[in-house]
């Protein structure tokens, strides 16, 4: 006998947020949450071997706790600092952990779909939507029409393959501004370990 | 992995783009410009706040080449300015069926800025309503409601479907919000502003304010309406003045429209208004009675 007809709008539908869900776990598994004082960030673990970035402005002591889902509270040590780009890198002692897939965001369209993830208000992997406005401002970042809340910094913007395509950093304008993932593997090409 | 979400994203890149095709960016000195839309073969609409007093424009192509743009007419009332590209090849944009808008729509609103190339952002329409009057006087045809933030330089861009066929043009509203003027708006306004390089208005020289029509005088003479137009300015040698309308008449309808505010007159002055004799019924010492007044045109003689 014929099956129940399936609405394929309303299938759509629900695969689209299937795949959303999809994205939204995988980019978890890569945001830690950075907790230093008061408020704390987010990290974007950056190498199996317990590499974090996250913003320079959220690295404020030497030795901040790092929170890592499903791993559990490290001390981390922060290794490098670059000011002006607003980077910062931290190292946990750890292993085989789950890095970020990175896209290089030269080839990023104007319209594509972001999402972001990061801890405000200490809600830890509080997810947002967008899309791109301007894949690079001036190369220096990107710029996203995507409503975030203070803490959703440090965290990552990804494609809607759950690319990393940068590093969240301010909100200017309403416009959420990331720093390219790029400039970030630059960054992190110049440690020495 | 070809998921709903990566091809969803793919349309809304592909939908930018091809929208992007037909916008450009106006140059502003100092500032980081604003965009505009071409709507038809070499002409291009624009924010009339943002281009007007100036004759001469240098314009971003999306080819990348810059060129430059003549002033062709702006229509303050509803923000809209007409300006013609002097050089370069862009294809004009493609246009959304407007009775296929409904509540809940994806829309995008594409900018071009001058060395950030393409910009975007998204949202939907969230209410749909009719024909309404701008502060300035402009009909618009359609009320637009949106969920988008707009951002630096949209102002001249257009508003897109999914597919990247123009909706409309957006420009700033109060307290920043968007206002997306629909095609057939603009359509109306672009055709004016290269005719004749302005927008015609009808003049009628009367300064009105609404009173309310006492319950007695409704039943004495038969009327429904409880609001009417107390004529308190006369225009001398204007339209009204002519007629022999003076200060102190009361203004109940025009055309046989009910007026109860200043609005309902102005609907009446719109651009086919001028030049035709169009009756008034007036109220003068309790007496009805009508003239007839011939429209002028507001700025002629």
């Amino acid at each position: 006998m014929a099956t129940a007809a399936v609405n394929p709008i309303l299938s759509a539908g629900i695969s689209l947020g299937d795949d959303l869900a999809e994205v939204a776990a995988r980019l978890r598994e890569v945001t830690v949450q950075v907790l230093c004082g008061p408020g704390c960030g987010s990290g974007v673990i950056w190498r199996p071997d317990g590499l974090i970035v996250t913003n320079a402005h959220v690295a404020q002591t030497p030795h901040p706790a790092v929170l890592v889902g499903g791993a559990g509270q490290f001390d981390a040590e922060v290794i490098a600092v670059d000011r002006r780009r607003d980077l910062a890198a931290l190292k946990i002692r750890a292993s085989g952990l789950r890095a970020a897939k990175v896209r290089d965001p030269v080839s990023l369209r104007a319209g594509e779909l972001v999402v972001a993830v990061g801890n405000p208000a200490g809600m830890a992997g509080a997810l947002a939507v967008g899309m791109v406005h301007a894949p690079q401002a001036g190369r220096a970042w990107i710029q996203a029409d995507i409503r975030l809340a203070p803490g959703n910094s440090d965290g990552p913007l990804a494609d809607a393959h759950g690319n990393v395509l940068g590093i969240n950093s301010m909100v200017v304008a309403g416009l959420a501004l990331a720093i390219p993932a790029n400039r970030v593997q630059r960054f992190v090409d110049r440690l020495t370990i | 992995m070809a998921s709903a979400l990566v091809e969803l994203s793919k349309a809304l890149a592909d939908a930018v783009e091809h929208a992007g095709g037909s916008v450009v960016a106006i140059k502003e000195g100092g500032r980081s410009g604003v965009s505009g839309t071409v709507w038809q073969e070499g002409v291009v609409v624009a924010a009339d706040h943002t281009v007007r007093g100036r004759e001469q424009l240098t314009v971003g192509l999306p080819s990348g080449q810059t060129t430059s743009a003549t002033f062709a007419g702006g229509d303050p009332s509803t923000d809209l300015a007409v300006l013609k590209l002097g050089g370069g090849s862009v294809r004009p944009a493609e246009f959304a069926d407007p009775r296929q808008m409904r509540v809940g729509n994806i829309v995008l609103a594409v900018a071009r800025q001058g060395k950030h190339g393409i910009s975007a952002s998204h949202g939907v329409i969230s209410a749909l309503g009719g024909e309404w009057r701008t502060w300035h006087g402009g009909r618009v045809d359609q009320w637009l409601r949106l969920d988008l933030s707009p951002y630096p330089g949209f102002s001249g861009g257009p508003l897109v479907d999914a597919e990247g066929k123009v909706i409309g043009v957006n420009t700033s509203g109060p307290r920043r919000s968007v206002l997306t003027l629909p095609k057939s708006t603009v359509d109306r306004v672009v055709k004016q502003l290269l005719q004749k390089g302005r927008i015609i208005r009808g003049y009628i020289g009367l300064g009105v304010q609404p009173v309310a029509v006492s319950e007695a005088l409704q039943k004495s003479l038969s009327l429904a309406q409880e609001r009417a137009l107390l004529v308190v300015n006369v225009a001398r040698g204007g339209p009204a003045d002519k007629a022999g309308v003076i200060v102190g008449d009361i203004i109940l309808s025009v055309a046989g429209h009910e007026v109860g505010g200043a609005g309902d007159l102005l609907a009446q002055l719109d651009p086919e208004s001028v030049g035709q004799a169009i009756p008034l019924r007036i109220l003068r010492g309790g007496k009805p009675s009508d003239v007839k007044v011939t429209i002028g045109e507001r700025g002629g003689e």
